[in-house]
C-alpha cells in the first residue's frame, strides 16, 4: 500500500503534464474495467505507447481499475445486456456479428459490451477530474508533500532513483 | 521544473508496441502446439471418461490447420485397450471462421484409424471404475436365446417341483367346507330342537287337562292355543329360512367342487405347454440357432450407435437471434448474445473427412460429410459411405447411410450394408450340452437395412448362406430326436435367413425365417408329436393319481356338511308332527290358520265355541 502511494505521489510530482497524466489513467479505466485479453485492449496498449502518456500512471490505474471491476461486474453485466438486446441497436450488432473482426472482439458479450461502454462514458469525464485535482493538488498541496518525511524517505530510495532515471529517458511521460 | 516533453506521438512507443505484438505471436507460435495438444488430452479425457493421449499436436496458420499425431483414445470399459486409435490426423480450417469463433474444418483425414488396439499402459482415469466381469456376463446373459427341451421330460419330476393348480383350489375349498361345518354347528344350536320340541309337547299335554277346568279353563286354553300356534309358526320359519341358506351354500359348493373335477386337465395343459417339444417349439429353434448370432451383431451395433448419437445431439448452436435465460452469469464471465448470422455456419463444422479404418480383415476407405452436433443450422445431414476390396475373409463390402439430426425431436438414422464373400469360421450356434451346434464353415452374401428412428429400430437382414458345414450333436448321443435334428442339421449346405427387427435399441424382437424351420419340422415333427403324445398321457395319469386322495377327502368332507340339511328337514318333520298332533286331537284347529297345516290333515276335535 505505501509502495502504492509512493509510487503515486511520484508521478503527481514528477513535471510530466497532467493531461498525460490523466489519460494514463483513462486508458487503464478502459483496460482495466474491461477484459484483458479483448481485442480492443490491443489498440488501448497501442494508444498507451504511441501517445505520449504516462505509463506509471497507466500501469498503477490498470492496478487499481482492474480491481474495481470485480465489485463492478453486475453492474457491467447489466449494461451490456440492455445494450446487446436494445431493438434499435439490433441491426447494428447484428452486423458486427456477421463481421470476423466484430466475433474476434466478443462485443455481444454482457460483460465485455457492459464495461467498455461504462469506461468509454466515464473516460472524458475522469480525463477533467483527474486534471483538475492533478492541478489542485499540483497548487496547494505539493509543497507540504515535498517536504514531508515521508517523501524524503521515498526520494532516497532505490525506486525513485530509478523512476527519475526512466522519466528523464521519457518513459514516464 | 524541467518542461515537459513537447508533441503528442512518442515514436519509440510504436516500436515498442511492434516488438510486444511480435514477442506474444512468436510465444504463441511456440506454445501453441503444447497448449492444442494439452486441450485435447484434458477435454477429451474428459468427455470420454477415459485417458485420451497424444503424441504431438502441430498448428500451421498459412494454411490454417491442425495436424494429430497418434491419438489414443482409450475405452471406458477396458482401460487396457484403446477404444480407438488414429495414427494421423490433418485437417485444414477456415482461418476466417475461427477468428469467429467458430471451428469450420474444411477437410480432414484420418489416416490408420484402428479399433480395439493394446495399451502398455492403462487409460483408466483415477476415479474411474470400470465395469466388473460379471456384469459384462450379466448382459450376455440378457441377450440369451435357449433351445427349447429336446428329451421326454419326466413326469413325476416335473411334479416334485410345480405346484398344481388343483390341489390348491382343493385346498380352498376344504377350508370353506371346514368354516361352513362349523358355521352350521353354532347355527344348529340356536335353532329349535330336541329341546324346544319336549317343551312344545308338555304344553299340549297342559293344555288337554285345562279343558276339563269348565269355562275359565276352557278359555285360558284358547289362549294357550294361540301362544303355541305363534311359537311353532315361529320356528317352522326359522328352519325353513335355515334350511334354504343352507342349501343355496351346498349348491355353490357343489359348483366348484365341479370346478375343481376339470381342474387337473387345465394342470395337465399348462406343464404340457411348458414342458414338452410341441411342434411349434421345434418351428422356433431355426429361430433360437441363429438369432443369438444375429442379436450379437445387433447388440454391438447399438453399442457403436450409443457412442456417436451423443455427439449429434444439437450443441447451444443457434441459427437466429437468442437471448440466454441465464441471467446470473459467473462472476467476469457474461453472456453471449446470439444475433441473426447472414450465412449461419455450426460452432464446430467438419465438411469432409477422409478416414482410412484399419481392421483386422484389412482396410476400408471411406468418406463423411458434414460432421456437427447442429445439423438443424447447416440444414443437411451427416453422410458417410466406405468400403474395401478383398479383404481378409470378406471378398467386397460396402457400407453407407445418414444420420439425419436436422429435426432435433425427429431424428433418423439409416445404414446399408452390402458385404458379399463373407468367410464364416467356427460360429457356435448353440452352446447346449445336450445338443452343441457348431457352423464349421461357410460364406456369406449378407444385405442389411437398418433405419433408426428416434429409439425406434428397424432393420432388415437379408442372407445367402453356402458352402456350409454343420457340426451338431454329440457322438455318444442315444437321443432319437437330437439324433434326427443333428443329421438334419448336418445335411444343409445352403440356406437363405431373413431377419426382421423390430423395437428399440435397448429392447427389440428378432424374427427369423430361414429354410432350417422346414429342414427341422421334416427331419423330426412327426418323432416331436408321438412324444408329445406320450408325455401327455404320462403327465395326466401322474397327475390323476396325485389328486385322487384330496379329491376324495373333500367329497367325503362335502358329504358331512350334507347332514346338516338333513337335520335341518328332521327337525322341520319334527315341528310339524308336533303341530299335527295338537290338531288330530281337536284343539285350536280353529285358531291355526290352515296354511301352517299339514296336507291331507283330517279334522280333528273341534273346539267346544
Amino acid at each position: 500500500m505505501l509502495r502504492l502511494i509512493a509510487k503515486l505521489l511520484a508521478v503527481l510530482n514528477s513535471e510530466t503534464h497532467p493531461g498525460q497524466i490523466s489519460l494514463g489513467f483513462c486508458f487503464a479505466m478502459i483496460a482495466g474495467f474491461t477484459p484483458l485479453l479483448s481485442l480492443h485492449n490491443l489498440l488501448v496498449l497501442l494508444l498507451v505507447l504511441v501517445l505520449r502518456v504516462n505509463l506509471a500512471a497507466f500501469l498503477l490505474g490498470l492496478g487499481v481499475f482492474s480491481g474495481m471491476a470485480y465489485l463492478l461486474d453486475p453492474i457491467f453485466h447489466w449494461n451490456g445486456f440492455q445494450m446487446l438486446t436494445m431493438p434499435s441497436l439490433e441491426g447494428v450488432w447484428t452486423s458486427m456479428y456477421n463481421c470476423p473482426i466484430g466475433r474476434l472482439s466478443r462485443f455481444n458479450n454482457t460483460i465485455v459490451m457492459g464495461s467498455l461502454v461504462f469506461s468509454l462514458a466515464l473516460f472524458v469525464p475522469l480525463y477533467i477530474l483527474s486534471n483538475i485535482l492533478i492541478a489542485r493538488y499540483r497548487a496547494h498541496v505539493l509543497a507540504w508533500i515535498e517536504k514531508s518525511r515521508l517523501m524524503q524517505v521515498f526520494k532516497a530510495s532505490k525506486l525513485y532513483q530509478a523512476y527519475q532515471s526512466f522519466s528523464n529517458f521519457g518513459g514516464a511521460s | 521544473m524541467t518542461q515537459p516533453k513537447s508533441g503528442v506521438i512518442r515514436w519509440w512507443g510504436l516500436g515498442v508496441f511492434v516488438f510486444l505484438v511480435a514477442t506474444m505471436a512468436l510465444v504463441w507460435v511456440f506454445v501453441v502446439d503444447g497448449v492444442v495438444k494439452s486441450l485435447i488430452e484434458d477435454e477429451g479425457t474428459k468427455a470420454v471418461g477415459a485417458k485420451v493421449e497424444l503424441e504431438a499436436a502441430d498448428v500451421t496458420l498459412f494454411p490454417m490447420g491442425l495436424t494429430l499425431t497418434r491419438l489414443q483414445v482409450t475405452h471406458p470399459k477396458e482401460p487396457m485397450s484403446n477404444a480407438v486409435e488414429i495414427e494421423q490426423l490433418t485437417m485444414t480450417m477456415d482461418g476466417l471462421e475461427l477468428l469467429g469463433r467458430k471451428v469450420i474444418i474444411e477437410e480432414m483425414a484420418l489416416k490408420g484409424v484402428q479399433f480395439g488396439t493394446v495399451r502398455s499402459t492403462s487409460g483408466a482415469i483415477d476415479d474411474q471404475s470400470t465395469d466388473s466381469p460379471v456384469s459384462q456376463a450379466g448382459e450376455e446373459d440378457g441377450m440369451a436365446f435357449t433351445l427349447p427341451p429336446l428329451e421326454v421330460p419326466n413326469a413325476k419330476q416335473i411334479l416334485e417341483q410345480e405346484d398344481l393348480e388343483t390341489l390348491k383350489l382343493i385346498e380352498t375349498i376344504q377350508m370353506d367346507i371346514q368354516r361352513e361345518q362349523e358355521v352350521w354347528k353354532a347355527r344348529l344350536a340356536n335353532l329349535p330342537g330336541k329341546e324346544e320340541f319336549e317343551k312344545y309337547q308338555d304344553r299340549v299335554k297342559g293344555l288337554k287337562n285345562s279343558t276339563k277346568g269348565g269355562i275359565k279353563g276352557i278359555l285360558g286354553g284358547v289362549e294357550e292355543v294361540q301362544a303355541i300356534q305363534q311359537d311353532i309358526e315361529q320356528d317352522l320359519a326359522d328352519l325353513k329360512s335355515a334350511r334354504k341358506e343352507f342349501e343355496e351354500k351346498l349348491a355353490l359348493l357343489k359348483t366348484r367342487l365341479a370346478q375343481v373335477k376339470a381342474a387337473p386337465q387345465r394342470d395337465v395343459q399348462r406343464l404340457k405347454e411348458k414342458y414338452s417339444l410341441s411342434p411349434q417349439g421345434l418351428a422356433n429353434l431355426g429361430q433360437t440357432l441363429l438369432g443369438k448370432q444375429i442379436g450379437a451383431q445387433l447388440k454391438e451395433f447399438a453399442h457403436w450407435y450409443a457412442m456417436i448419437e451423443p455427439y449429434l445431439a444439437p450443441g447451444d448452436g443457434q441459427a437466429g437471434r437468442s437471448i440466454p435465460k441465464e441471467m446470473r452469469p459467473a462472476r467476469g464471465e457474461g453472456v453471449d448474445i446470439r444475433f441473426t448470422a447472414t450465412h449461419p455456419l455450426p460452432d464446430f463444422l467438419v465438411r469432409l473427412a477422409d478416414v482410412s479404418l484399419l481392421l483386422n480383415m484389412g482396410v476400408l476407405k471411406g468418406t463423411i460429410h458434414n460432421v456437427t452436433p447442429d445439423q438443424h443450422i447447416l440444414g443437411t445431414p451427416l453422410t458417410y459411405s466406405f468400403s474395401g476390396e478383398q479383404l481378409k475373409d470378406l471378398t467386397s463390402v460396402r457400407i453407407r447411410g445418414d444420420l439425419d439430426h436436422r429435426q432435433v425431436d425427429q431424428p433418423k438414422d439409416t445404414l446399408a450394408l452390402e458385404a458379399s464373400g463373407y468367410r464364416l469360421q467356427v460360429i457356435p450356434l448353440s452352446t447346449q450340452p445336450d445338443w452343441p451346434v457348431t457352423l464349421r464353415e461357410g460364406l456369406a452374401n449378407v444385405n442389411v437395412d437398418a433405419m433408426v428412428t428416434g429409439q425406434t429400430l428397424s432393420a432388415r437382414i437379408t442372407s445367402q448362406l453356402s458352402g456350409l458345414h454343420i457340426q451338431a450333436g454329440n457322438a455318444d448321443d442315444s437321443n432319437p430326436l437330437t439324433n434326427a435334428l443333428s443329421q438334419a442339421v448336418s445335411d444343409i449346405s445352403t440356406l437363405s435367413v431373413q431377419a426382421d427387427v423390430t423395437g428399440t435399441l435397448d429392447q427389440y424382437d428378432i424374427k427369423i425365417q430361414s429354410e432350417l424351420d422346414r429342414v427341422l419340422q421334416e427331419a423330426a415333427g412327426k418323432m416331436v408329436q408321438n412324444l408329445a403324445a406320450s408325455f401327455s398321457k404320462d403327465l395326466q395319469a401322474t397327475i390323476s393319481a396325485k389328486v385322487a386322495e384330496p379329491m376324495k377327502a373333500l367329497t367325503g368332507s362335502l358329504g358331512g356338511l350334507q347332514g346338516v340339511g338333513g337335520e335341518l328337514t328332521s327337525r322341520l318333520t319334527k315341528e310339524k308332527d308336533i303341530l299335527k298332533n295338537l290338531l288330530d286331537q281337536g284343539i285350536g284347529k280353529k285358531a291355526i290358520p290352515e296354511k301352517i297345516l299339514p296336507k291331507g290333515l283330517p279334522g280333528g276335535l273341534k273346539l267346544p265355541f
